[in-house]
């Protein structure tokens, strides 16, 4: 009798987990949209370098600039917007207001905030705004 | 590719036995019956006293902090970081992820730091404190150091060589939905998910089951009205 019981608990238990498990197969997973860059075929390091280590090129190229007063392209984030831009439906540059930006699409999905552009323009052109926040 | 399917089996199989584990041990600890009425005094008269006393258990360890402070200290410290370091986490298994976990960002990862130097604290008194040491177990040596590296490979990513935390989220969000996604198949990436997956496996069989347990200590969740209810359970109930 106490062995019909557990059989019965079991079976319960492994009809939930699986209601559970199943509940969010209707869709795909979500994955961000990674906008393709607007021209070139290199970025400028490695992509899969980029995807993991573009903060500290950032950073580093920030200390350069503003500590040691060395301002060079390569790694300046005036020059990823030469290559990462999205537009709008009006052929427009979004800024980072938008969650279609380069830079939100995936720190949106990473919960990571960034405040480069309550400074810094986030479109090309370098035209000054501040208070782009996110 | 391989490796995210061999991944991905794992984490299955250790989601369904922790699940069903802990599920298992939950049962039997509501089937046990604990015949005598035995709250520690001074304990509160009613339910809504019970309540309050648990959560102080639960949130400020209060039992711990009256018996030994050191140890209170370490612990407290240990699992309030974890606990916010397991909320940081919490990015990777939601889309769109709460604002709560969005802001605790940046403070999740220094709580890495207050979490290891929490278990250093509870390990140094297995070694250094005479009657711990005494009846420390292997086992208690080995949740510790499971903890430890589990942080410092955490860390690892974190401020050594980082991986692609999209991709990551990406594949956990895949495991969610039943529709694979590649791993990132970076040094510390791996070492941190193999031993979190050995966590989420030991768990129901170590002494992190103190999780639910918590919750069945006669001591702590009885209510005290022996004259006004005559308490039965078990052999008391015959
Ligand atoms: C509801 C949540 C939890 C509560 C209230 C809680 C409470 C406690 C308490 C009171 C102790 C006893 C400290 C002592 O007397 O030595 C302890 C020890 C411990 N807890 Fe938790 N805990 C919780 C969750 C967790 C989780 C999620 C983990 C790990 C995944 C964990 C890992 C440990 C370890 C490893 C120890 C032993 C430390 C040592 O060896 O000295 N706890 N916990
Ligand atoms: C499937 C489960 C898990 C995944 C996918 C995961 C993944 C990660 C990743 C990607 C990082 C690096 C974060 C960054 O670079 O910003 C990290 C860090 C860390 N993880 Fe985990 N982890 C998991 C479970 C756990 C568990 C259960 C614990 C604790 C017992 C833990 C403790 C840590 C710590 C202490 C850090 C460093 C601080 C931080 O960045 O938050 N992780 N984890």
């Amino acid at each position: 009798m106490k062995e019909s019981r557990h059989t019965r608990q079991g079976f319960w238990a492994a009809a939930l987990i699986f209601a559970l498990f199943s509940l969010p197969v209707m869709a795909g997973a979500p994955v961000p949209d990674i906008p393709e860059a607007v021209k070139g075929d290199q970025c400028v390091e490695e992509t899969g370098f980029m995807r993991k280590n573009h903060m500290e090129l950032l950073l580093h190229q920030r200390d350069e600039t503003m500590h040691r007063g060395i301002r060079t392209k390569k790694h300046s984030l005036k020059n990823c917007f030469t290559c990462h831009v999205v537009k709008d439906a009006g052929g427009q540059p979004v800024t980072v207001k938008s969650p279609k930006h380069f830079c939100r699409e995936c720190h949106d999905y990473a919960a990571v905030q960034i405040d480069c552009f309550q400074c810094h323009t986030s479109v090309p052109g370098g035209h000054k705004t501040t208070g782009e926040k996110l | 590719m391989m490796l995210s399917v061999i991944y991905a089996i794992l984490f299955y199989a250790a989601t369904l036995l922790l699940i069903v584990g802990v599920g298992r041990k939950i049962a039997i600890y509501a089937r046990t019956p604990a015949p005598l009425k035995i709250p520690t005094t001074p304990a509160p008269i009613t339910k809504a006293g019970v309540v309050w006393r648990m959560t102080k258990e639960v949130t400020v360890f209060q039992s711990l902090f009256k018996s030994n402070k050191w140890t209170w200290l370490f612990g407290w410290v240990f699992h309030v970081a974890l606990a916010l370091v397991l909320l940081r986490h919490l990015r990777y298994f939601q889309e769109p992820v709460w604002t709560v976990v969005a802001l605790i960002q940046p403070f999740g990862k220094y709580a890495a730091f207050a979490m290891l130097a929490g278990l250093a604290g509870l390990w140094a008194r297995r070694f250094l404190v005479d009657r711990v040491r005494y009846i420390t177990n292997l086992s208690d040596h080995l949740m510790l150091a499971l903890l430890v590296a589990i942080g410092i490979s955490g860390l690892g990513i974190k401020f050594v060589s980082h991986t692609d935390i999209v991709s990551l989220k990406a594949f956990v969000q895949g495991l969610m939905y039943f529709d694979l996604q590649p791993l990132p198949s970076d040094g510390f990436l791996l070492v941190h998910l193999t031993l979190v997956l050995i966590l989420m496996v030991v768990f129901p069989i170590s002494k992190l089951l103190h999780v639910p347990g918590l919750f069945f200590m006669p001591t702590r969740n009885q209510v005290d009205n022996p004259r006004e209810v005559r308490h039965t359970a078990g052999w008391t109930a015959e």
